[in-house]
């Protein structure tokens, strides 16, 4: 117990250790509320070409103290030349996307890369002049953090603390929807630099710590985990830098464990495998969630294939051991598939049994349209009978109104399927008021003729005269409408669709 | 247009929006070109036009979004540019992040955000607001949901009850009715409707030519050019529609008549 309790005090006492705790949590801290707007502005390249161009601006800084001056390390003129050199980087990646059919992401690679060689080239050639090692920014070196540095980190964090909470609503609309955010007057361009610049900051600040390639990791890791676990920005913006945090403090406390391990990488890796088992386990965004989620859905083509048994059952209430007794799926799907039913207002369970509600009956509706339309179509491409109803059956799924409107029209509105049942009317679009074409109609109509097809000059009905839709005849393609005086006219499938008419009511149905 | 730049006080007797030889380019190819037109307040004016033909950049030039080339647009007498707040925007569809997080009640809320100082937090009125305008769209009871967790229909009635928050007098809508059913399609009909009967201006991008005659007092028809402007008998018009898509419109056939005889 106390060993236990040892190895995470022990660690603890070391100064260097303490120090890179709270240079990596303020880092961590700032990284993830930044972190957040970049992740959800798609900006993630961006972070690294900045983490990637301040290599070069610090190698400036270094050189240009040391040429002129005589510093050594002047910490302030790196920190200036990196920020210098960020800034030159976003400047020649937004320049070179608008003048040119160049992409934004192609430009970011372009830009950083040429700037980040440019840096290895100074360090290079002036390599006998520069006595730090430039490694150590590129994986960091967390425990050699100095207090200077850490006053840094402190007050960056303290900045993009007060520009985020100052700002939240601004950060917040310009990312969601920069058009309406310009229409009330917030001004979406200077918000990009502002956030642009806090990028910048927080990548300066954090690089001694965790290295130019793994500032990104902590920027943009944690708060993509907290995307997975909440869908409320303002949680994202808080839940960011706790996970970046506590990935701080277990990446530190392993390397000190283990030995010899960099802190800046298992700090990374850390928040690397944090992010891998919260896309697994999250509740709502995860992969396990995601996968019970669908386990507990029931298949759209069960919860029909109930609406139809009870339909086809004809009675006012079915009992539910006959449902199970029927359908042909286990039976704790087809109780999931009920209940999801009722969940969705589609049926209704009282003392006699499971009955449609008015939904219900109108969805069960829908469903033997399309089904009996589908028979009718295998029937017209020739599918054998045998296979007529199971094939319907699969295709019946398909029902949207545009594919049932197709067929329909396709099939000429046929009045009953192959076996000789009655397809539903188009009810959905047959109701009073709606402009529709005649060869919707069904016998006993009423509707008014609105227009007829131009190029049909010797029709016999004419605009704004009432028509009664009668019986079809000859196989069903001839379509008979009684006018105002009684006569009858006779219309073909075309002639019929020429007619534009308001339907005025659906008789005595 | 001479007398209306001295006297632009008395918003009643200015056109609520004036569009003004307008001229917007992304490119060589200008997406608008010379478009001029006048919308009175209190209207519901449809904007026509097959893809590309520069809607969108339309909708966007009068929120000031797009700096035109060239021209300008006039806002109860006052250009675009002093009228920050007057006008509100239903984005189209496919342009929104769905998986952003923020709320139903977040999204109307940001309706506000015009109306408070930024120093400021928003207060209880501003919440009021921004229920009362769920609650006329119909969609109180879903105002926890994240927004991607709605239907289409859904979304687009959050996205007009955050214009009806603004309390903007103008309100521009990117194809509000795509990728609805018949049933939701009434309703944000219906919601037009009414806001048009509160004093509202209502400019909305709309693709269906066959009920575009039904739902709107005035139709634009635009294909980089303003091929016309005018009540729907007189835009929908046959030759204009050949002209404008090329042929390229299969219900074409069905409109033409509808329109010719009537
Ligand atoms: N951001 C953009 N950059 C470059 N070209 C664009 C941009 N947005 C639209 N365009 C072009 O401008 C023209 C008009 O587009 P748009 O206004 O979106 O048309 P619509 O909304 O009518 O479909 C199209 O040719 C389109 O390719
Ligand atoms: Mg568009």
């Amino acid at each position: 117990m106390q060993d236990l309790l040892d190895a995470f005090i022990e660690p603890l006492t070391g100064i260097h250790f303490q120090k890179a705790l709270i240079g990596a949590a303020l880092s961590a801290i700032a990284c993830g509320v930044v972190g957040s707007f970049i992740v959800l502005r798609r900006m993630a390249f961006l972070g690294d070409a900045l983490s990637h161009a301040m290599l070069a601006g610090v190698t400036s800084g270094y050189l240009f103290m040391q040429m002129l001056f005589g510093y050594e390390a002047h910490a302030p003129a790196m920190i200036i030349g990196a920020l210098l050199a960020g800034l030159v980087t976003v400047s020649a990646i937004s320049f070179v996307s608008q003048v040119s059919r160049i992409k934004e992401d192609t430009a970011i690679g372009i830009m950083y890369t040429g700037i980040f060689a440019l840096g290895g080239i100074l360090a290079s050639v002036f390599s006998d002049r520069i006595h730090i090692h430039l490694f150590d920014f590129v994986v960091g070196m967390v425990l050699a953090v100095e207090d200077g540095h850490l006053w840094m980190i402190a007050s960056v964090c303290a900045l993009v603390l007060c520009v985020v909470i100052l700002f939240f609503r601004q950060l917040q609309i310009t990312t969601f929807d920069p058009i309406m955010a310009a229409s009330i007057g917030v001004p979406v361009v200077g918000v990009h630099y502002l956030l642009t610049a806090c990028t910048s900051l927080v990548v300066v600040s954090a690089v001694p710590v965790v290295g130019v390639v793994l500032v990104v990791g902590l920027l943009i890791t944690p708060a993509a985990t907290a995307y997975l676990v909440t869908n409320r920005l303002r949680t994202m913006v808080i839940a960011a830098p706790v996970f970046g945090v506590l990935s701080v403090v277990v990446g530190l406390y392993l390397s000190s464990w283990i030995g010899n391990v960099a802190p800046g990488p298992m700090i990374v890796v850390v928040g690397t495998f944090q992010f891998i088992v919260l896309l697994c386990i999250a509740p709502r965004y995860g992969l396990i969630a995601d996968w019970w989620r669908r386990y507990q859905l029931a298949p759209q083509t069960l919860l029909e294939d109930i609406l139809g048994f009870i339909r086809d059952d004809g009675r006012q209430h079915v009992p539910l051991h006959e449902i199970l007794a029927q359908i042909k799926s286990p039976q704790h799907m087809v109780r999931r598939a009920v209940r999801e039913l009722q969940r969705q207002h589609l049926l209704k369970e009282d003392r006699q049994g499971i009955g449609f509600t008015d939904v219900g009956q109108h969805e069960a509706r829908r469903l033997l349209r399309s089904h009996r339309l589908w028979e009718t179509y295998l029937e017209h491409v020739g599918t054998p009978e045998a296979e007529l109803h199971l094939t319907a059956h699969q295709l019946e799924h398909l029902h949207d109104e545009n594919t049932v409107d197709y067929l329909d029209d396709k099939l000429g509105h046929p009045l009953r399927d192959p076996h000789g049942s009655e397809i539903p009317e188009d009810f959905i679009d047959l109701v009073p008021g709606a402009t529709i074409k005649a060869s919707l109609l069904r016998q006993g109509h009423q509707a008014t003729v609105i227009s007829v097809s131009g190029g049909r000059k010797d029709h016999p009905i004419q605009e704004e005269t009432q028509i009664t839709a009668g019986p079809r005849r000859g196989e069903g393609n001839l379509w008979t409408f009684v006018l105002p005086d009684g006569s009858l006219i006779e219309l073909d499938h075309e002639s019929a669709d020429a007619v534009t008419v308001r339907l005025d009511n659906t008789g005595a149905s | 247009m001479n007398q209306s730049s001295k006297d632009n006080s008395d918003s009643s007797t200015n056109p609520a929006i004036l569009v003004d030889n307008l001229t917007v380019s992304y490119g060589p190819v200008p997406a608008l070109l010379d478009v001029s037109f006048k919308v009175p307040a209190g209207q519901l004016i449809g904007i026509i036009g097959p893809n590309g033909s520069g809607k969108s950049t339309l909708i966007k030039a009068i929120l000031g979004f797009l700096k035109p080339d060239f021209g300008t647009v006039y806002l109860f007498g006052e250009p675009a540019a002093h009228a920050k707040g007057r006008v509100a925007y239903v984005p189209q569809r496919g342009s929104v992040d769905w998986d952003f997080p923020v709320s139903v009640q977040e999204v109307v809320l940001m309706g506000r955000y015009g109306h408070v100082p930024w120093w400021k937090n928003l207060g209880q009125q501003e919440w009021q607001l921004a229920d009362d305008a769920l609650e006329m769209v119909r969609m109180s009871h879903y105002r926890k949901r994240q927004i991607g967790e709605l239907s289409g229909g859904q979304q687009q009635r959050v996205f007009m009850a955050r214009a009806m928050a603004q309390g903007a007098d103008i309100l521009l809508l990117d194809e509000p009715f795509a990728g609805v059913d018949a049933a939701t399609e009434r309703a944000i009909l219906d919601v037009l409707e009414q806001t048009k009967q509160a004093g509202k201006t209502l400019l909305v991008v709309h693709h269906d030519l066959t009920t575009a005659a039904e739902y709107f007092d005035a139709l634009i028809l635009l294909k980089q050019r303003l091929y016309a402007f005018g009540s729907p008998e007189a835009v929908l018009h046959r030759r204009l529609l050949s002209e404008v898509y090329e042929g390229s419109l299969r219900i074409f056939s069905d409109l033409s008549q509808t329109t010719k005889n009537s």
